[in-house]
């Protein structure tokens, strides 16, 4: 396996199941398990993160003329990466829209 | 007679699922396995499984989310595990491919129950 593969699968498996997560942690939300959603929720920003940092150092190496390699999986990392960062947004917003919903809910009932 | 098994991956492309599918073929291979180990997206998973029937199904972490859909279609047939971020990221075929077989063998032995 090459270096650039090597670090590609780092952060696919990384942001992967971070998005995964983040995908899991709405549908908590939606069926009401508030605090599950969020402890999911937390989980994908750690794995995100972690990710993200392996990322970060293969830019690094980039800018230190270490690392010119592109390849298709590479940019297939980055693109699950982008929609992770995305997800973790929507998420953030989902879960807090659904526990609104579900107070009032509870509240007009 | 031993029949070849089927070890099918599936990830939201199949794109790195391919690289590990070929370091899980490599291990089998250099233990003599008669196994199969091939990669698909997940958006094919009804199509590839009615036509191929594989004995195995393995979800990338990044499709963990469809694993309770996934599993509720074809648990009944065959076994259906989810490949951890640390085996996916070290590309460990070794370890993947152990777990998928004493997967299979504790279903086959359920299944004869």
């Amino acid at each position: 396996m090459t270096e650039n593969e090597s670090y590609s699968i780092r952060i696919i498996s990384k942001v992967g199941e971070a998005k995964s997560q983040f995908i899991e942690s709405i549908n908590l939300a939606k069926n009401g398990g508030f605090s599950e959603a969020k402890a999911m929720f937390k989980e994908g920003s750690r794995l995100f993160t972690e990710g993200h940092k392996v990322h970060m150092e293969l830019l690094t190496k980039e800018s230190n003329n270490e690392f010119s390699n592109l390849s298709l999986l590479l940019i297939h990392a980055e693109d699950q990466l982008n929609s992770a960062e995305t997800l973790e947004i929507i998420a953030k917003d989902f879960i807090d829209l659904y526990e609104m919903v579900n107070s009032k809910i509870i509240t007009k009932g | 007679m031993i029949i070849m098994k089927k070890l099918y991956l599936f990830c939201s492309a199949g794109m790195s699922t391919s690289i590990l599918a070929a370091a899980i073929q490599n291990v089998a291979d250099s233990h003599n396995l008669d196994i199969e180990v091939k990669s698909f997206s997940e958006k094919d998973i009804d199509r590839i499984v009615k036509e191929y029937e594989p004995d195995c199904i393995l979800l990338g972490p990044q499709v963990k989310y469809l694993s309770n859909s996934i599993s509720k279609k074809f648990s009944s047939t065959r076994p259906v595990m989810v490949i951890s971020s640390e085996d996916y990221g070290l590309i460990n075929g070794e370890v993947i491919l152990k777990k998928a077989i004493l997967r299979m063998k504790n279903f086959e032995k359920e299944g004869r129950k």
